[in-house]
Order: C-alpha cells, then structure tokens, then sequence
C-alpha cells in the first residue's frame, strides 16, 4: 500500500515538472478560437481572415441579447438580435450602411452553436444584401473569438 | 513494475468513459411551423448503451429554447443519472414567435466526460406578407425610373393592407396599388431626384390577426454606384 501510494505520488510529481517545463519552453496555453477557414461552412468566416479585411469596409452586427452588448459590444457595432423586435432594430443597421460603403456585414453571437449570428445573417442577406451590395458572414467563435484576441 | 500497473490502469480507466453512449436516434429535428403557431417541441429519443450516463447540464442556446429531459423523477425533478438499457427523451420547446424563414437552435446536452452534444431544432417558418424585394436601390447621380417592390400574401385567408406610410415621401413618392385585394399589392417608388445619397421607410400596417405580421417595412435607397468587390473577400465565399 506504502509503494502504491509512493508511485502515484511520484506520477504526480513527475507530471507536475513535465507542465511547468512544458509551459517554460512553449509558453501559456493557446486560449484563442481554433478556426481554419477551409473547414467552415459557406458564409462563416474565421476571425484571422476578417483581419486581412479593410477595417473601414467591415459593419459588425452583435446579435447577444442587448444587455450583452450594452456590456462589451465592439466599438461600432449595431445590434440586431432575435430577441427583440426585427423592424425596431433595422432602421438603425440600414443608417448605418448609408453612412459609409461597407461592403462587408460580419455577425457574431455569444457562441458557435447559438444559432442567433447564422439566423441574423440569413435575413440580413435575403432582405438587403443584393440592394446594398454587401456580403454577410458569420464569425465563427463569436464574442469568444474576439475577446481572447485581446 | 508497480509503476507500470498504476500507468497501465489509469490509462484504461481513463478510457473507459469513451465506451459509454447516450444513443440518439437523431441529433435534428425538422419541424415545419404552421401560421400563428408559436411553439413548437422538438424530441430526441435516446437510449443508454454500454455504460451507465450522467447528464451534468442541458442548456438551451437561446432564450426561445427550453430544455427538458423526460421521463421526470418521481418528484418532478430531472433524472441526471441514467443506467445501461434505459430510455428518455429530451424535449426542446421553442418559441417560434420571433421568428421568420428556416431558423436552427440548439440545446447544448453536456454529460460526464464526454464531449458536448447539440441536439438542433430546424423549424420552417413562413412569411405571410412577402415584400420582394424589402429593398430598392438606385444610384446616386443615376436614372430615376419607377421600380417595384411586389407584396405578396402567402396564407389561406386573405391579409389587408389597412394603412402605409412613408418617412420620406419628399425624395421617394410612392404609390400602393392594389393587385388583388387581400392577396396582392405593389408598391411603386419613383424617387424625385437621385443627386444626393438618401434614404427613406415604407410601412405598412396589415389586418393579420398573428402580431409578426401586422407590420411590414420596406426602404428604398439612393447610393453611390457599387465598386468590385475586393479579392480578398471574395475569397472565402
């Protein structure tokens, strides 16, 4: 029982060392998104492709609950969510596609699967994109995504 | 060579809950919304092969989704804990009010030491009153011919168009005509002058008894021509 004990103890104490010289050489854990473009579905966009895009032409769009937004939204943003009323919200998405060409309309949620980014792209794209010219995509990560890139 | 046991045993126990299966005949469920329906349950029989399952949370994605696993425990509470050959069901009710077109949620199913499973709800709605298109466009400096936004009524009774407005009638003077009363409408737009960027709503207000489609907007627009599309956006459609 007493070598039992010392072995495990010795386990421990041996993987212990092997993380603290793992994290010496290679540094703290990767929290970001892991996203690679080629692998997401039509219309998702990882957040390192949305980089390569001209900051000016790119609109976000938060579709989180308003308080969510409210709270750490991205500068800029317009909220257009599935909780609220859709013809309440779109007055203020369409101003801000006539103040400036954005060519590009990025949506993000809370998370991957909560559906309400993909839901809110979809009718952004069927009701204005043709007319306005601009394309939608779904970042995938959401507000995940951003924030560990801080 | 004790060492070696230890090694050997923590790597099969380890592995051990990888054996394990909460079995779903099928992890989507598509459901097709009739008018005026505003809930709708989506279920996910399951069966428990293999070894005994513990459910540590079931969270619904969205507001508009709750989650209930079934059969409930005798005192109304949920059954986490389930053995080998047992069934149940996991019902996703979904408020469908807000809704429009074909929409997925999911309920996020976590259970011990297994990676999450989402189980999808995939509901249909219909749009009654269809504004196509809900937007038009000309270009600044451009002509200014009239173009037409169709309103179409795709219910079994008919919808009334009972009154419209617009908030910039000056640039975009429009027209309601009445194709087929309660079935059919267009909307005429023929701006007054396209010199400057502009923009301007149409709304109309219906009879409809289901609240979603007692209003409808439609916005017309003057902006400058549209540029090429860059490469680098293009590159991940």
């Amino acid at each position: 029982m007493k070598r039992l004990f010392v072995s495990l103890l010795v386990l421990t104490g041996l993987s212990g060392v092997a993380s603290l010289v793992t994290w010496q050489l290679v540094g703290p854990p990767d929290r970001s998104v892991a996203c690679h473009q080629a692998d997401l579905p039509k219309h998702s966009v990882c957040l390192s492709t949305v980089r390569t895009w001209p900051v000016g032409e790119i609109l976000w769009v938060d579709a989180r609950p308003r308080a969510d937004w409210e709270k750490d939204g991205l500068d800029g943003s317009v909220l257009m969510n599935d909780q609220e009323d859709w013809l309440d919200l779109e007055p203020e998405f369409m101003m801000q596609m006539m103040l400036a060409t954005r060519p590009t309309v990025v949506v993000y949620c809370n998370q991957s699967g909560c559906g309400s980014s993909k839901y809110i792209a979809d009718q952004l794209r069927s009701r204005h994109a043709d007319a306005l010219g601009f394309q939608v995509y779904v970042l995938e990560g959401g507000i995940k995504a951003l924030l560990a890139e801080e | 060579m004790n060492l070696l046991k230890i090694i050997f045993f923590t790597v099969v126990s380890g592995a051990l809950p990888l054996a394990a299966e909460m079995v779903f005949k099928t992890t989507l469920v598509e459901i097709q919304v009739e008018p005026g329906q505003n809930q709708v349950t989506g279920e996910f029989p399951f069966e428990i092969q293999g070894t005994d399952e513990t459910i540590v949370t079931y969270d619904a994605l969205c507001s508009c989704l709750a989650g209930r696993v079934e059969p409930l425990l005798p005192d109304r509470s949920a059954k986490l804990a389930w053995k080998v050959g047992e069934k149940g069901v996991i019902k996703a009710r979904f408020d469908t009010s807000r809704f429009l077109g074909t929409v997925d949620k999911a309920i996020e199913l976590k259970l011990k030491g297994r990676d999450p499973i989402l189980l999808t709800v995939r509901v249909h709605i219909p749009n009654l009153v269809e504004l196509e298109p809900n937007t038009l466009r000309w270009d600044t400096g451009g002509d200014t011919e009239e173009q037409v936004i169709k309103v179409k009524i795709n219910h079994s009774k008919p919808i009334n168009i009972i009154s419209h407005s617009a908030n910039n009638e000056k640039i975009y003077p429009y027209e309601l005509k009445v194709i087929k009363a309660g079935w059919e409408y267009e909307i005429r737009v023929k701006p007054t002058t396209s010199a400057e960027t502009g923009i301007g709503a149409i709304s109309l207000r219906t009879d409809c008894d289901i609240p979603k489609f007692k209003r409808a907007a439609a916005y017309v627009v003057t902006k400058p021509k549209l540029k090429a599309r860059s490469a680098v956006t293009g590159a991940v459609q």
